[in-house]
C-alpha cells in the first residue's frame, strides 16, 4: 500500500511540477508589454549617436550573461561574498546531484555505459556533501546574521531544515541501501521493491517538485528574458513591438484620481493640451 | 519609539507617536573638512500648526503634505480608495505599464538584504530601519498578502506577518515612498532582480493615479503646470523669448560672438530639449550649447511651443498618465518642426523618460529618433571638430554620474572621454559609473522643499554624495584652489548646489559646481576669456 502511495505521490508531483510551471510560464510570458525600465552594468548603445541604426545586443550575448550569472551566482559573489560561499556550495551540490540522477537513472536507458560503482557513489556523496554543507551554512547564517534574519519568513527556516533532511535522506538511501550497486530505472527489482529509505526520499523529493514552480528559479529566468533588465530592443515603426504598443494604448484608463481621464483611451488623452481642473 | 527596533507591523500602530526621530548622533559621519558635527536636531521639527494639519508620524518630516482626515468616516473612505488603487496596481489591464516588473519584484525578494548595503539613504541615516529599501516593499507585500489574497488574513496571522491597514499605515506609506530617490542602486545590487525602486514608484503611482496624492512640487506645480503653461518653471512662450534675447546679449558680452539662438527652425537636424530650469538657474548651460553648436556648424533648433522648450517629465517619478501626456507632447512638437531627431540636453530623468521609457508610448510618426546630447558633445571634442586648449581647464574636476544617464541608460564613457581630454586634473569619485551614488535629489527631491523636507534631503539623502565630493578633493581641499564638481544634469546640479551651500563648501573650500558643456566651452581655444566665471549661484 505504502508503495502505491509513493508511486502516486511521486509521479503526481512530477505532473504537478510540469503543469504548474507551464501555467506560471504562460502567466509571465503573456504579461502585457510594459514600459521600459531596464538597468545597465556598463556602457550601452545609448553612448552612440544615431543608436537606432547600430547593431543591438544579440540573444546569444544576453544568454551568455544569464547563464554565467545563474551558474556562478555572480551578483551574490560581488555584492555579498560571505553569503555567496555557502550559496554557491549549495547550488553546486544540487546541480551535481541533478546530473548524478540523470547519469545513473536516465543515461543507461539510452546508452549502455556504466562506470565502476565506486565512482558513481563518490560523485553522489561529494555532491551531497556540497549541498548539505552549503545548505547548513545558509541555514545557520540565516539564523545568526542580523541582516539576513530581517523579514525572512519563519516558514523558510522550516524549508531549509527540510532541505537538509532531504539531502541526508538521499545520502542514507544511496550509501546504506544501495551500497556498491546503484540501480538504474531498468532494474526490475528497484522498480517493484524500492527500500523504505528510497520511498521516503521520493516522498521528500515530491514536496520539492511541488514547490519548484513557486521557487525563485523561474523568476530568475525572467529577470533576463522578458524585457526586464537588458532590453535594448527599440520600438521600430511597423515592428511587432509597435503593434503591441498600439493595442495597449487603445485600452481604457481605469484609474480614478481627478487629473486622470477615467474611461478614455490612453491613445486619446495625451494629445489634450489642457488638463482637467483639479477636483 | 527611538531606540527600539522598528518592525513592519509598527507602521500601523501608535498613531500619535512618531516612528523615528533622527538625531545628529545617528547620521553617518562626514570627512573632517566639512563635518561641522550635526546638531542634535539636524532636521528642524515641524511647527505645532503643521503637525496639526499634516501627516508626519513617520519620521516627523512632511514631503507630501498630506492633510489629516477630519473624521473617522473620511479615514475609512481613504482606506477604501487605497484598496481600490491596490487592486488596480495588481491588475494586468489597469497597470499594463509596469505590471510585470511589479509582480516579479514582489515575488523575487529572498531577503538577503544586499540592497540595504547599496542604499545611500539607509547608510547615511545610520541604518534606520524604516529607510531600509526592503522595509517599504515588505509593508506593501504584507498588505497585498493579507488584503488581496484569499484567506490572507488567516495566513498572515499564521505566518507571523500580520499588518494592520488603517489610515496611519497608508499615510506613513505615502510619506515613505518619498524617502527613496528611485536611484535603483538597490535593484542593481539585487541578485534576483527584485527592484525596490520600482516598488517605490508603484506606491507613488497608486497614491497619485487613484487618490490624487502627490507632492505639490511635482504634480500641481510640475506636470500640470508644464502641460498648461508650457513649463514646470512657469516660463511661458513669451517669457522664454525674453530670456533667450537676454542670453544672446550675455553670450556677446562674454565671448564677443554674435549668436542668434535658433527657434522653431523647421527641418533642422536636431531639436535640442533643455530642462527649463537651466533657463532660470543655469543659463550658462544653454549659452554654452549655443556657442558650441554654432562653432561646429550644427543644424539645430529650440522650440517655443508649449512643453516643447522644457525637457522635464516629472511623470516618470510618480504617474504614468502624466508621463505619457508629456512624452507625447514632446514628440508632437518635434513632428511639427519636422526635425530629424530630438537631442536631450543635460537632464538625467528627461534622458530616461524620453529616450527609453517613451519608446513604449510613441508610435507611427510620433516615434521620432531620440538620443542623448552627450555622444554629440563627445564627437565634437574627441574628433576635434572645434579647437580646444585643455590648459584652460587646469583645475581639479570631479564627475557626478546622474543615475538616469548612467545606471539606468548605460551612458558611462562619453562624459569621461571628454573630461579626460579637456581637464588635466580630472579625478573620479568612488564609487562611480554604474555603481555611483545618487546626488540625493533624484525622483523629484531636488525640487521638493516644503516644510522641513529641505533639511531631510540635505542631512540624509544627499549625505553620501557630499562625502564623495569631499573625498575626491581631499588632496586639494585648500581654498586657494578652485575645484569643480561636474554634474551633467539639471536636477543633480540643484541638489549639489544645496548640499555645498548648506555646508559653506564654496566659502570654505572653493568647491564649485556646474555642467559638462560649460567645461567644454571653457576650453574652446578661440574664446578671449574663460567661460566659467566662478561666481556662486
Amino acid at each position: 500500500m505504502f508503495l502505491y502511495v509513493v508511486v502516486v505521490v511521486y509521479y503526481g508531483s512530477i505532473g504537478f511540477c510540469v503543469i504548474a510551471s507551464t501555467v506560471r510560464l504562460i502567466k509571465l510570458t503573456s504579461a502585457p508589454l510594459h514600459l521600459r525600465w531596464e538597468l545597465y552594468r556598463s556602457s550601452s548603445i545609448y553612448e552612440l549617436s544615431d543608436w537606432w541604426n547600430r547593431p543591438q545586443v544579440t540573444f546569444l550575448e544576453k544568454m551568455k550573461s544569464a547563464v554565467l550569472d545563474i551558474i556562478f551566482l555572480r551578483d551574490f559573489y560581488h555584492r555579498n561574498r560571505g553569503f555567496w560561499y555557502f550559496l554557491f556550495l549549495f547550488h553546486l551540490g544540487i546541480y551535481l546531484l541533478i546530473l548524478w540522477h540523470v547519469w545513473y537513472l536516465i543515461v543507461p536507458l539510452i546508452v549502455k555505459i556504466r562506470v565502476e560503482p565506486f565512482w558513481d557513489l563518490l560523485w553522489g556523496h561529494v555532491a551531497t556533501a556540497f549541498a548539505f554543507l552549503g545548505g547548513l551554512g545558509i541555514f545557520v547564517r540565516r539564523m545568526t546574521d542580523e541582516d539576513l534574519r530581517v523579514y525572512y519568513p519563519p516558514a523558510h527556516y522550516v524549508k531549509w531544515a527540510f532541505m537538509l533532511l532531504t539531502v541526508l535522506g538521499g545520502f542514507y538511501a544511496a550509501h546504506f541501501d544501495f551500497g556498491a550497486f546503484i540501480p538504474t530505472l531498468e532494474d526490475a527489482k528497484f522498480q517493484v521493491y524500492p527500500p523504505n529509505s528510497i520511498s521516503i526520499h521520493l516522498l521528500f523529493s515530491s514536496v520539492w517538485l511541488i514547490y519548484l514552480p513557486y521557487s525563485h528559479i523561474l523568476r530568475l529566468f525572467f529577470r533576463y528574458y522578458h524585457q526586464i533588465r537588458w532590453d535594448d530592443v527599440p520600438n521600430v515603426r511597423g515592428s511587432a513591438v509597435e503593434r503591441k504598443v498600439e493595442k495597449l494604448l487603445n485600452q481604457r484608463v481605469g484609474w480614478s484620481a481627478p487629473h486622470v481621464p477615467h474611461g478614455r483611451k490612453w491613445a486619446d488623452f495625451p494629445s489634450e493640451r489642457e488638463q482637467e481642473p483639479e477636483g | 519609539m527611538k531606540g527600539k527596533k522598528i518592525r513592519i507591523g509598527d507602521i500601523g500602530k501608535n498613531r500619535n507617536e512618531q516612528l523615528l526621530t533622527i538625531t545628529g548622533e545617528d547620521v553617518m559621519p562626514l570627512p573632517r573638512a566639512l563635518d561641522k558635527g550635526d546638531c542634535q536636531q539636524p532636521i528642524k521639527p515641524l511647527t505645532e500648526e503643521q503637525r496639526d494639519d499634516y501627516e508626519c508620524s513617520l519620521d516627523g518630516v512632511s514631503a507630501v503634505a498630506i492633510p489629516k482626515p477630519k473624521s473617522k468616516e473620511e479615514e475609512e473612505r481613504l482606506v477604501e480608495r487605497f484598496l481600490n488603487g491596490l487592486r488596480k496596481l495588481l491588475s494586468k489591464h489597469d497597470n499594463w505599464t509596469f505590471w510585470q516588473q511589479l509582480l516579479l519584484s514582489l515575488e523575487s525578494c529572498v531577503r538577503c538584504q544586499a540592497c540595504s548595503e547599496a542604499c545611500p539613504i539607509y547608510l547615511s541615516s545610520g541604518k534606520q530601519e524604516i529607510y531600509r529599501p526592503t522595509y517599504r516593499a515588505e509593508v506593501l507585500r504584507r498588505i497585498i498578502k493579507k488584503y488581496m489574497r484569499k484567506g490572507g488574513r488567516f495566513i498572515a496571522k499564521l505566518a507571523g506577518e500580520d499588518i494592520e491597514l488603517n489610515w496611519e499605515t497608508i499615510a506613513r506609506l505615502a510619506e515613505l515612498a518619498y524617502r527613496c530617490t528611485v536611484c535603483r542602486r538597490c535593484a542593481q545590487w539585487c541578485p534576483l532582480g527584485s527592484d525596490n525602486g520600482l516598488i517605490t514608484h508603484e506606491i507613488r503611482k497608486l497614491f497619485s493615479q487613484e487618490m490624487g496624492i502627490a507632492p505639490k512640487e511635482i504634480h500641481e506645480l510640475g506636470t500640470v503646470q508644464q502641460l498648461n503653461t508650457g513649463s514646470s518653471t512657469g516660463i511661458t512662450p513669451p517669457a522664454l523669448e525674453n530670456i533667450i534675447s537676454f542670453m544672446e546679449e550675455e553670450i556677446e558680452e562674454k565671448t564677443g560672438k554674435k549668436i542668434t539662438i535658433p527657434f522653431d527652425r523647421e527641418g533642422a537636424d536636431i531639436l535640442l530639449l533643455h530642462n527649463a530650469g537651466e533657463f532660470i538657474s543655469w543659463p550658462e548651460s544653454v549659452e554654452a550649447f549655443a556657442i558650441l553648436f554654432e562653432a561646429a556648424n550644427i543644424s539645430w533648433t529650440l522650440s517655443s511651443e508649449l512643453v516643447g522648450y522644457d525637457a522635464v517629465n516629472y511623470g516618470v517619478w510618480y504617474d504614468d498618465v502624466q508621463l505619457a501626456r508629456i512624452a507625447i507632447r514632446h514628440a508632437q512638437v518635434a513632428k511639427e518642426l519636422k526635425v530629424k531627431k530630438i537631442s536631450v540636453g543635460e537632464c538625467g530623468h528627461a534622458h530616461k523618460a524620453l529616450v527609453v521609457i517613451a519608446d513604449r508610448v510613441l508610435t507611427g510618426d510620433l516615434n521620432i529618433p531620440r538620443e542623448s546630447a552627450l555622444p554629440l558633445l563627445e564627437d565634437l571634442v574627441c574628433n576635434e571638430k572645434v579647437k580646444f586648449d585643455p590648459g584652460r581647464n587646469d583645475f581639479p574636476v570631479t564627475l557626478h554620474d546622474p543615475c538616469n544617464m548612467v545606471r539606468l541608460m548605460g551612458i558611462v564613457e562619453p562624459q569621461r572621454r571628454i573630461l579626460r581630454k579637456l581637464c588635466p586634473q580630472f579625478r573620479e569619485m568612488e564609487p562611480h559609473g554604474v555603481d555611483n551614488y545618487c546626488c540625493g535629489g533624484g525622483s523629484g527631491f531636488a525640487i521638493m522643499s516644503s516644510m522641513n523636507f529641505q533639511d531631510w534631503k540635505e542631512t540624509i539623502s544627499g549625505r553620501m554624495k557630499l562625502k564623495q565630493i569631499l573625498e575626491a578633493f581631499q588632496d586639494v581641499i585648500d581654498p586657494s584652489i578652485h575645484k569643480y564638481v561636474c554634474a551633467p544634469c539639471s536636477n543633480c546640479k540643484g541638489q549639489i548646489r544645496d548640499l555645498l551651500n548648506s555646508r559653506g563648501a564654496w566659502e570654505k573650500h572653493r568647491i564649485f559646481y556646474g555642467g559638462l558643456v560649460e567645461l567644454v566651452v571653457n576650453a574652446m581655444a578661440d574664446l578671449g576669456k574663460p567661460f566659467i566665471e566662478w561666481e556662486w549661484r
